[in-house]
């Protein structure tokens, strides 16, 4: 990398050097490589609405046929070296441009463990900042570049630092911040007594004491639909046993809390149950403490098969040894050059602070070595036994044109995968090391994050674990606001995941179709809130500010308009006879199969279980509006995209009902209880930010919300000592993270061309996944 | 001893007729300057009593060569090559709701958009990884011109009593279908020298394909031979365009036009049946190693059969060159007939990318060994009837 234009000066070089740098510069074609969420605004950009292609730069090919890379966001560890490769296979001369905030110093996530800093890697030409980038920004780095080729030197925009003088009579204004307090030695417990009007909590925990007996050591109601069992590492697979034969099904949550000063472990499962309608909402807590030294404990993935992934995750993130499960010792999320344990608070990550003094050089992650070798996690083994059994083994990803940013290894034979082995991790950005180091409010926005294409729901799932925690009661119109914003964000990433279904079988002119109709909608939720995909609108307690009944109006406007779309997209997609014919029976998820792995969402309904949090736990205005529940029987690929597209005709439903509703109410748009004396922010929250939310402290012990987010249940629990203003430990469960065993699950005995059949029908989004 | 007078004569004796021509060079003669020099060089007779610039003319316009070499030879593929890709991104970019290239030239609709493309191919670093099989992975995307062009010298592009065609044989369509058979062997080559798992993939995909196609393909040129009576391509137009396009090959048959051209798309591997390329799946399949102009001749492989395959369809199913004739243009409006209809079945053609997904290899099989073989069956019996029978 010594000299980093020597691109540029080989097509300036030479006679021929005009043409050269003409068709260089009409035709730069970005190779397939997608490296991080802001792929969604890429997407975007090369579709209808933006078009990238207008300025000659066509999405096609992998490395060998392109000739740039547009390199979005994060670079993790392990995407480091596929990048560096990537940049190796390409044929000279090639450009890179970096868009969004997180590839040029971290971004918002700039003090995280796994990233790195793409300029460390390749020669960058062009960034481009935004958190997400808008298409627009995107487009104009092309430009930028075109230029450059051109010879048009556009290398530095001159900086100058200017002193500004204050007006008489405003204040100065410092940059927000509020001391983050650590509590030294915290009292972290996962079981407080609440006394709670539950009626069947109560008859369930007599029942559960009755089952148990002799197994546990203490029983407590934690809050509505809560249960917490403590019980002896020893005794823990003889509950999950009796559990599961109480029909808790499933795992949805497993965590580890470290208490260094303790010296404990405190481990915990949290079943619930797909089977009994009545069990559906309550979430029982198995934890147990074991020791931090050699922390060892048996594994439950032979109870609850939902437990696997998570149970490696944990291994990775804590070194505990869950024995039985056949990954111990192995990466899975990580890259190996990844500090290990990194979720131990012996490891600190570098503190964020705001402004720097007079003097001191900001100290950013120390540059990483650009890595030398390629890690793919198959096993000699593995292709011993492959290579006996006459299969070839096929790795895709994530430089594939049809795999994001996963990897997936298949031992194929003849035309049928036999074994399908995940890799995520790609885009892990370490979201909850991070959280334990910000401010409550401060996590609003990287947790938005996990799926800037399912904003809203994201924004809502955190910000549910607060007021949950807080008690706090949202006032009608916020209610109904969010629930219109949320249903917003649902049919937003449907049509994304249906865009990339259409994709995946080779049909540009749906993924356009589906495109289009995303753009009405972040039109919407842009006139909300001025961001395209990343809004941040939902704060504790209500909304930031009160929407204009205009911005309804034209809401309301948009769902026929969006109606209009959808019936051609129908017709030139859904209807069509090859999709019915490659997705028809095609990666079959039985009921038992879906509740085994412990599936969520709209995939678990195609599997015929009727389980939606918005029915069975209503939370904002869900109760209120009339909607139903689609569930399909089949449970195959068509069944999982048809029954999306149903439950988008009835988010359509629920956003109509929500907006007439909504008009005739009047009021504060934020609770009192969160206000507290800065009564004037009730229905504009700016200039009180920080005043009100800056020393957010919650209660202690453990507060664990589900809500429904669009690809399933998104599972927040938030672990306070009731001193500290930052959360001691965040636990996220991501709704794609829990559909991906079965997702591999559903792939075993298909052919290879339905591997992307049924990715598309699972709308696996991987950054979602790997936090 | 060769009989050079008699050649130039031979030359000179079968030329195309456009009278178009004679108007021009008398106007060239009425202008000053250029006029003079016109009669100047038409004045140097350096050997066999003919000016120079009359020969070389005259070699140009010598029917056989004229045919080979301009339309619908060469100069019509090549401009195939150039336009067919832009106007594929300009219509699917239509369909999609989006405009396609544009700002390379904003007034031509971004018309030279291939042509910034292919110098971008020929200016680029060609890498020959280390496992491939150095020779044979550069070999083969110029070899696969042969069995391309060749099929050009037996595809007449002329009406009743003007056949345009290069070579008259009997065997003119039996030769044709060989050399097209010819094709997947040279792409599997590619596949195979490229030692890549998803080449792998893609070429064993281009081999069953191949079988699934070719067969109901041969049985189809086999009924159309029975039809017409004759697999003489001269004498194919001439029966074709007896009546009037009434007894043109997808009038009298038109199953087995369908079966064509759904083999043609099979053989070409468009959508739905982009089975061995498949984008999303294998990333190119047999072309994936590819880089720089070896690549951009990849691409255009599948174009340059499209263009010969829609080229025998014209021919077969839609009679030809015939048409109106042009005032002043004489044989020439044959020609641009016979462009017109292949353009159109190529739009067709390249139009499915916008409407289809993409089917399973399995379901390509069966449709290639099902659906299309009874079809074509069908198509043979139905020629019997009416060719021999009637």
């Amino acid at each position: 990398m010594e000299n980093p234009n020597a691109h540029i000066d080989f097509l300036e070089s030479g006679p021929l050097a005009p043409f050269k740098k003409w068709a260089a510069k009409w035709s730069l074609w970005p190779c397939h490589f997608i490296t991080s969420c802001c792929g969604v605004e890429l997407a975007h950009a090369f579709a209808c609405g933006y078009d990238g292609e207008r300025l000659g730069t066509l999405n096609l090919g992998i490395a060998r046929q392109s000739n740039f890379i547009i390199i979005e966001g994060t670079i993790t560890r392990k995407m480091a070296r596929a990048l560096q490769f990537v940049y190796g296979q390409m044929p000279d001369p090639k450009f890179v441009n970096v868009i969004g905030a997180c590839g040029e110093r971290g971004g918002i996530f700039w003090n995280s463990y796994n990233i790195t800093h793409p300029s460390d890697i390749v020669p960058v030409d062009f960034f481009v900042p935004g958190c997400p980038i808008t298409p627009e920004g995107l487009l104009r780095g092309v430009r930028a570049l075109q230029d450059k080729i051109m010879g048009v030197d556009k290398t530095t925009i001159d900086f100058k630092k200017v002193e500004l003088p204050f007006e008489e009579q405003l204040e100065e204004r410092m940059v927000p911040t509020s001391p983050k307090l650590f509590a030294p030695t915290p009292e972290i417990k996962v079981d407080i007594k609440r006394e709670v009007d539950w009626d069947f909590g109560k008859e369930l925990e007599d029942k559960l004491k009755k089952e148990l007996i002799g197994l546990y050591e203490s029983m407590t109601i934690t809050g509505v639909n809560r249960i917490a069992i403590k019980t002896t590492p020893g005794n823990l697979k003889v509950v999950a046993q009796k559990l599961k034969e109480m029909q808790f099904d499933h795992v949805k949550s497993v965590n580890v809390i470290q208490v260094p000063h303790e010296r404990k472990f405190i481990v915990e499962y949290m079943a619930a149950s797909y089977s009994v309608e009545e069990l559906m909402p309550v979430l029982v807590t198995i934890f147990t403490e074991i020791g931090i030294k050699d922390p060892k404990l048996q594994s439950l993935m032979s109870v609850w098969e939902s437990a696997n992934y998570s149970e490696r995750e944990m291994h990775e993130f804590f070194g505990v040894l869950f024995e039985g499960n056949d990954w111990m010792g192995k990466k899975f999320l990580l890259a190996p050059d990844t500090p290990d344990l990194p979720l131990r608070k012996e490891f600190k990550i570098p503190e964020e602070r705001y402004a720097f003094e007079e003097g001191v050089e900001p100290e950013f992650m120390v540059p990483i070595e650009p890595p030398k070798d390629l890690y793919v996690p198959i096993w000699e083994e593995f292709i011993e036994k492959a290579y006996d059994s006459d299969e070839i083994i096929v790795p895709i990803g994530p430089h594939h044109a049809g795999s994001g940013h996963l990897r997936v290894t298949f031992r194929v034979k003849g035309d049928r995968i036999v074994d399908a082995i995940p890799e995520p991790g790609f885009v892990h950005r370490s979201m909850e090391k991070l959280a334990e180091n910000k401010l409550y409010i401060q996590n609003i926005p990287l947790f938005e994050r996990l799926a800037i294409n399912d904003p809203a729901n994201m924004n809502l799932a955190y910000v549910r674990a607060i007021e949950n925690a807080l008690s706090v009661e949202v006032p009608e119109r916020a209610q109904y606001l969010r629930t219109i914003m949320a249903e917003l964000s649902r049919i937003e990433a449907f049509y994304y995941d249906s865009g990339i279904f259409s994709l995946f079988f080779g049909h540009t002119t749906g993924f356009m179709y589906c495109m289009a109709i995303r753009e009405m909608i972040i039109e919407a939720l842009m006139q909300i809130s001025g961001s395209r995909s990343g809004p941040s609108f939902i704060v504790p307690g209500g909304l930031r500010r009160d929407i204009p009944d205009t911005v309804l109006e034209l809401i309301d406007n948009m769902t026929f308009a969006l109606n209009r779309r959808m019936k051609k997209f129908e017709s030139i997609f859904v209807y069509n006879p090859v999709t019915v014919a490659r997705a028809k029976g095609v990666g079959v998820l039985t009921k038992e199969d879906a509740i085994r792995c412990g599936m969520v969402g709209p995939f678990l309904r195609a599997s015929g279980v009727n389980y939606d949090v918005r029915k069975i736990a209503p939370y904002d205005a869900y109760d209120k509006v009339d909607f139903e529940v689609t569930t399909g029987d089949d449970g195959d690929c068509l069944g999982r995209f048809l029954g999306r597209l149903a439950e988008i005709k009835e988010s359509v439903k629920i956003v109509k009902q929500a907006v007439d509703a909504v008009k005739g109410i009047q009021g504060p748009i934020l609770s009192d209880d969160i206000l507290g004396e800065y009564k004037e922010a009730a229905s504009d929250i700016k200039g009180n930010f920080f005043r009100v939310y800056g020393n957010l402290v919650l209660p202690k012990g453990e507060w664990t919300t589900i809500t429904e987010a669009a690809r399933g249940t998104t599972l927040f629990t938030l672990i306070s000592d009731g001193e500290s203003n930052v959360p001691y430990r965040v636990r996220v469960i991501s709704p794609c993270w829990m559909n991906l065993r079965g997702f591999m699950e559903a792939v075993k005995g298909e052919r290879y061309a339905d591997f992307w059949a049924v990715y598309g029908s699972f709308g696996y989004f991987p950054p979602e996944a790997d936090r | 001893m060769i009989d050079i007078t008699g050649l130039v004569s031979t030359i000179l004796n079968n030329q195309v007729n456009i009278p178009l021509l004679y108007v021009i060079y008398e106007f060239l003669l009425k202008i000053p300057v250029i006029g003079s020099i016109v009669t100047f060089l038409l004045s140097i007779i350096p050997l066999f009593d003919v000016p120079i610039i009359r020969l070389l003319i005259g070699f140009v316009l010598w029917k056989p060569m004229w045919v080979l070499l301009i339309i619908p030879g060469f100069a019509t593929l090549g401009t195939m090559l150039l336009i067919l890709p832009w106007l594929e991104r300009k219509l699917v970019g239509r369909m999609q709701w989006r405009v396609g290239p544009r700002e390379i030239a904003p007034r031509t609709r971004g018309s030279i958009q291939l042509l910034a493309d292919s110098l971008r191919f020929l200016c680029q670093e060609v890498i020959i990884h280390k496992d491939a099989h150095r020779l044979y992975f550069l070999q083969f995307p110029f070899l696969y011109f042969l069995p391309v062009l060749l099929p050009l010298l037996f595809i007449n592009a002329g009406a009743i009593d003007h056949p345009l065609v290069p070579i008259e044989t009997p065997y003119a369509l039996q030769i044709m279908v060989g050399l097209i058979s010819l094709m997947p062997v040279f792409i599997m080559g590619v596949g195979w020298s490229s030692n890549n798992r998803f080449a792998f993939i893609g070429t064993v995909r281009e081999a069953f394909m191949y079988f699934a196609y070719e067969i109901p393909f041969i049985i189809v040129i086999l009924a159309m031979i029975v039809l017409y009576g004759t697999s003489n391509t001269a004498e194919v137009i001439t029966v074709a365009n007896q009546g009037s396009w009434l007894h043109w090959g997808i009038v009298l048959n038109p199953l087995a036009a369908l079966t064509f051209f759904i083999a043609t798309v099979m053989a070409t591997a468009r959508l739905p049946f982009e089975i061995p390329e498949a984008d999303q799946e294998l990333a190119f399949g047999p072309f994936i190693e590819y880089s720089g102009i070896a690549f951009g001749l990849a691409y255009v492989m599948a174009y340059e059969k499209m263009y010969v395959l829609s080229a025998i369809m014209t021919m077969l199913f839609l009679g030809g060159g015939s048409g109106p004739v042009i005032p002043y243009l004489g044989e020439l409006s044959y020609g641009i007939w016979f462009v017109i209809k292949t353009l159109i079945i190529l739009l067709v053609m390249v139009n499915l990318r916008g409407v289809y997904p993409r089917y399973r290899l399995d379901q390509g099989l069966r449709i290639g060994w099902g659906a299309m073989l009874i079809l074509a069956l069908i198509a043979l019996v139905w020629s019997i009837v009416i060719g021999v029978v009637l």
